[in-house]
């Protein structure tokens, strides 16, 4: 009986069986290849973290967040662009620093140091951190973003990419 | 429950004698030259997709062009084999289509009641063609530019018309930042186009007519 039903697949459905099987391969040959290619820079790492010198550490005001502007070139793609990356840096003793992002934390715009109110403002929607960059008030979610420092022959460095 | 979902939308689309149609209609006895069609057909396929999947990082201006190129076959991950499969592709659908074309005339396939298939085709090798020449510009390297720098000059010689065909092709005197984009967009959506209606057409009749017989063969009714 077993071996009958075995022998019942007829050439019509042992063609269909094998069409549908090298079809279904065929099929996979493209899907998988392009999935990944669509994919694939999306799941590229970020461009290794290095070493960004800022300036002389001379220049950090004690006491008051100052703003460092420097120039660093970044790939996207095929194409290498020049962009400008803001920090603050906050000293209180000229020996230790704490360098923040401009980038507000809520939706990504740029804050300023507002001097007479002695603290960070976010133009979209309002959003207020203190001196040492915790939100006081508004929608920002957490502090502003720190980089590593270090100090060497009296040029500071933050860590970046 | 596939076989219910299968009724449920035959009884709203009768989808079942679409199929039954194009896949399970009679066809004569006949030899392997007869798949040259299919064997394009799946190549044309093959362009569709790979072309569509090159497109989400090809850029067609002189500044980006190479160099996303280069992007998606050295840095995208399976680019090197998307790009590649459209590349042999190309010149493998210019090989089948003529073969195909030859099938055709050796076995007179051509004839009543199938002219209208073969003008069609016609056309579609001229399309082929057109593929593959605005195709090799894309690129912008030395030899994309150089063969369109010589092919539109060819196209320069035709009498009396020949310099206008040139600065049509070309969008003015010299190959440029225009040139690349017509090609491109000629590549991309003007000859697509072309091909879909005219592949519907031709494969419409293909299946209404029936393929012809092998003329010499033995016992064929006169």
């Amino acid at each position: 009986m077993e071996s009958n039903q075995k022998k019942s697949l007829s050439r019509r459905d042992f063609m269909k069986l094998t069409i549908g099987a090298l079809g279904g391969l065929i099929g996979l040959g493209y899907i998988i290849p392009a999935i990944e290619y669509v994919v694939a820079p999306a799941l590229a790492k970020s461009q290794a973290q290095q070493w960004i010198q800022l300036g002389a550490v001379s220049k950090v005001e004690l006491g008051t967040p100052t703003l460092f502007k420097v120039n660093i070139s970044r790939q996207t793609g095929w194409i290498v662009n020049q962009e400008e990356l803001s920090v603050y840096v906050l000293t209180d003793n000229g020996r230790e620093f704490i360098a923040m992002s401009n980038v507000c934390t809520h939706l990504g715009c740029r804050i300023r140091w507002i001097a007479d109110q002695n603290q960070y403002f976010c133009p979209c929607h309002n959003g207020i951190y203190d001196k040492q960059g915790n939100v006081v008030s508004g929608p920002p979610p957490r502090p502003l973003d720190k980089y590593q420092t270090k100090v060497e022959n009296d040029q500071l460095f933050i860590l970046g990419g | 429950m596939l076989t219910r979902f299968g009724n449920w939308m035959d009884e709203r689309m009768g989808w079942r004698s679409v199929w039954e149609g194009i896949f399970l209609r009679k066809v004569p006895r006949v030899n392997w030259f007869y798949t040259l069609g299919s064997a394009t057909l799946f190549v044309a396929v093959n362009q569709a997709i790979t072309g569509i999947l090159l497109m989400i990082y090809y850029v067609p201006t002189p500044d980006h062009a190479y160099d996303s190129v280069q992007y998606i076959t050295t840095q995208v991950a399976g680019g090197w084999l998307i790009r590649g499969l459209h590349h042999w592709g190309a010149s493998v659908m210019v090989v089948l289509v003529v073969l195909h074309m030859l099938r055709v005339i050796i076995y007179g396939a051509y004839k009543y009641p199938r002219e209208v298939t073969w003008m069609t085709g016609v056309v579609l090798l001229l399309v082929v063609i057109g593929f593959g020449f605005t195709g090799y510009l894309l690129p912008w390297d030395q030899k994309s530019y150089w063969a369109t720098t010589v092919g539109t000059r060819i196209a320069g010689v035709v009498p009396f018309l020949g310099n206008w065909i040139l600065r049509i092709m070309r969008g003015g005197d010299d190959l440029s930042a225009v040139t690349l984009a017509r090609f491109f967009g000629a590549h991309v959506w003007v000859l697509p186009a072309t091909l879909l209606f005219l592949v519907g057409t031709h494969l419409f009749l293909v299946i209404r007519n029936g393929i012809s017989e092998i003329p010499w063969k033995e016992g064929r009714k006169q």
